[in-house]
């Protein structure tokens, strides 16, 4: 009784299913049927080892011809602890006269533990081939039948069109922008009002002080949309604040035109029409928006 | 200031944005005159080679589809082996299989001259093109095809022995397989 469990236990020991240093292993592939030739054929082997093994990479097939009619075009190797995935990408060079079992050769893996190492058999996978053209050749004007040269593409000029209308209309957005910044438009006259005042100062002299006083007025007027008088300076930069920087300018100008018109004995100097023109430039400035 | 700064920027954009017209505007006529000379050399009409030279290798290609059309099939050779590695990955597929073409036609009319050993590297040849081309790009069923077509005018040495295959019917087949050409009728 002794001596069989002692043989049972051995046994159990011996067994090495305790010890395997694989943990799961599978070969994932496509159907087995339905290819011609020139075919890829993808097969992906996950393998998962006990701790302390690795798979050696180096044992894996080389990429290339394996044999007269099969490539290996890729093979890629992930790893993920103890997880090994391995991407086969296989190619087909046969050309059967009937639908033909072929088969991809199997290979062995090496697993190593320190210096130890088991293979892992990796098993052959069988496929059908089936033949794209007919045994008995068909004929044409020109003999054999033969697919035709592939044609050179036409350039696609797609991106280069979209390229020319968003720059085109880029473009137009921002010319149309400065055209208002600048006026340029006819009826944007409220922002030609000073452009055009500046333009019937310049040939005026002291002697005109009247003219270029009216002229500044009608400017203002103009903007304002009604007469402007010094009391309403206030109401003026509630409706136009861009103004109120050259309120002192302003406030001057009133006064002066003040005095100009209803004080007696107005002395005119050359540098009071200088700072009419300096007023209508600031103006022309704010109007046109570069201040 | 910031006024300034922002009339600056609109400035500064418009100059870049019309400069882009400009550039793109170039492009497009370019990218015409181009698609223009493909399509002349397709229809079969010569154009002037210093635009094929300057220009992009589809040009090239046009033009050894043109010289094919016209069998000049060794200035097509010449002009394919400038652009076989140019290009993208379905470019030079493209290029191999019509490389193959071109030699499988001349292997086919070297069959039919019953001029063998001429026929022989040239469907060689054929199926190493076609073979590189279907590396490049696997969906290409024209180049499936012509290989199938190169690899029955010159079949493969080894055959491959299944368990179930008969021992006689396999010697007889390696007789015939050694001959180039296609079976011209069933038994």
């Amino acid at each position: 009784m002794k001596t069989v469990l002692i043989l049972v236990l051995s046994l159990i020991g011996c067994s090495g299913s305790i010890d395997e240093p694989v943990s799961y292993f599978n070969v994932e592939t496509p159907r087995p049927f339905g290819y011609v030739n020139g075919d890829e054929i993808s097969q992906r082997i996950i393998i998962e080892t006990r701790s302390g093994i690795t798979l050696q990479t180096g044992s894996l097939p080389a990429k290339g011809p394996i044999n007269r009619w099969l490539n290996l075009n890729q093979i890629t190797v992930k790893q993920s602890g103890q997880r090994y995935q391995i991407d086969l990408r296989y190619q087909v060079f046969y050309a059967p006269l009937e639908v033909k079992v072929l088969t991809l050769p199997g290979f062995t893996v090496q697993l190593s533990q320190g210096e130890k190492s088991v293979g892992k058999s990796i098993p052959a996978w069988s496929f059908t081939l089936s033949p794209l053209r007919e045994l008995v050749v068909r004929q044409t004007e020109q003999g054999e039948y033969l697919r035709p040269d592939s044609p050179p593409s036409i350039f696609a000029n797609d991106r280069a069109l979209y390229g020319l209308a968003a720059s085109l209309s880029v473009a137009a957005l921002i010319t149309a922008y400065l055209g208002y910044l600048y006026a340029c438009f006819p009826g944007m006259s409220r922002r030609t009002v000073f452009k055009r005042a500046l333009r019937k100062l310049s040939g005026l002299s002291k002697a005109d002080m009247e003219l270029a006083l009216t002229i500044i007025h009608h400017g203002i007027n103009r903007l304002n949309g009604q007469p402007l008088f010094y009391k309403q300076l206030e109401d003026f930069y509630l409706r136009n604040p861009q103004y109120r920087q050259i309120s002192a300018e302003l406030a001057w100008f009133f006064n002066y035109s003040n005095r100009y018109f209803f004080a007696v004995g107005m002395i005119v100097v050359a540098q009071d029409l200088q700072q009419l023109k300096d007023l209508c430039e600031r103006c022309r400035r704010i109007e046109r928006g570069s201040q | 200031m910031i006024r300034t700064a922002r009339h600056i920027s609109l400035w500064a954009v418009l100059a870049f944005s019309l400069a882009a017209f400009v550039y793109s505007a170039a492009l497009v006529y370019g990218i015409h005159q181009d698609n223009n000379l493909i399509r002349q050399l397709i229809s079969g009409k010569d154009v002037v080679i210093n635009k094929v030279i300057s220009g992009e290798p589809e040009l090239r290609l046009a033009r050894a589809f043109y010289f094919k059309q016209k069998h000049r099939y060794d200035e097509a050779l010449s002009t394919l082996s400038l652009i076989i590695d140019k290009g993208d990955k379905k470019f030079q597929a493209k290029a191999r299989y019509n490389l193959g073409n071109l030699y499988l036609e001349q292997a086919m009319q070297q069959i039919k001259a019953t001029n063998m050993h001429e026929a022989l590297p040239l469907a060689g040849l054929a199926k190493q093109a076609y073979r590189q081309a279907l590396a490049l790009d696997s969906s290409n069923w024209d180049a499936k095809y012509n290989l199938e077509v190169a690899m029955r005018l010159l079949p493969e040495m080894d055959r491959i022995n299944m368990p179930d295959d008969d021992s006689s019917v396999n010697q007889k087949s390696q007789l015939w397989t050694t001959v180039p050409g296609f079976p011209r009728g069933l038994p």
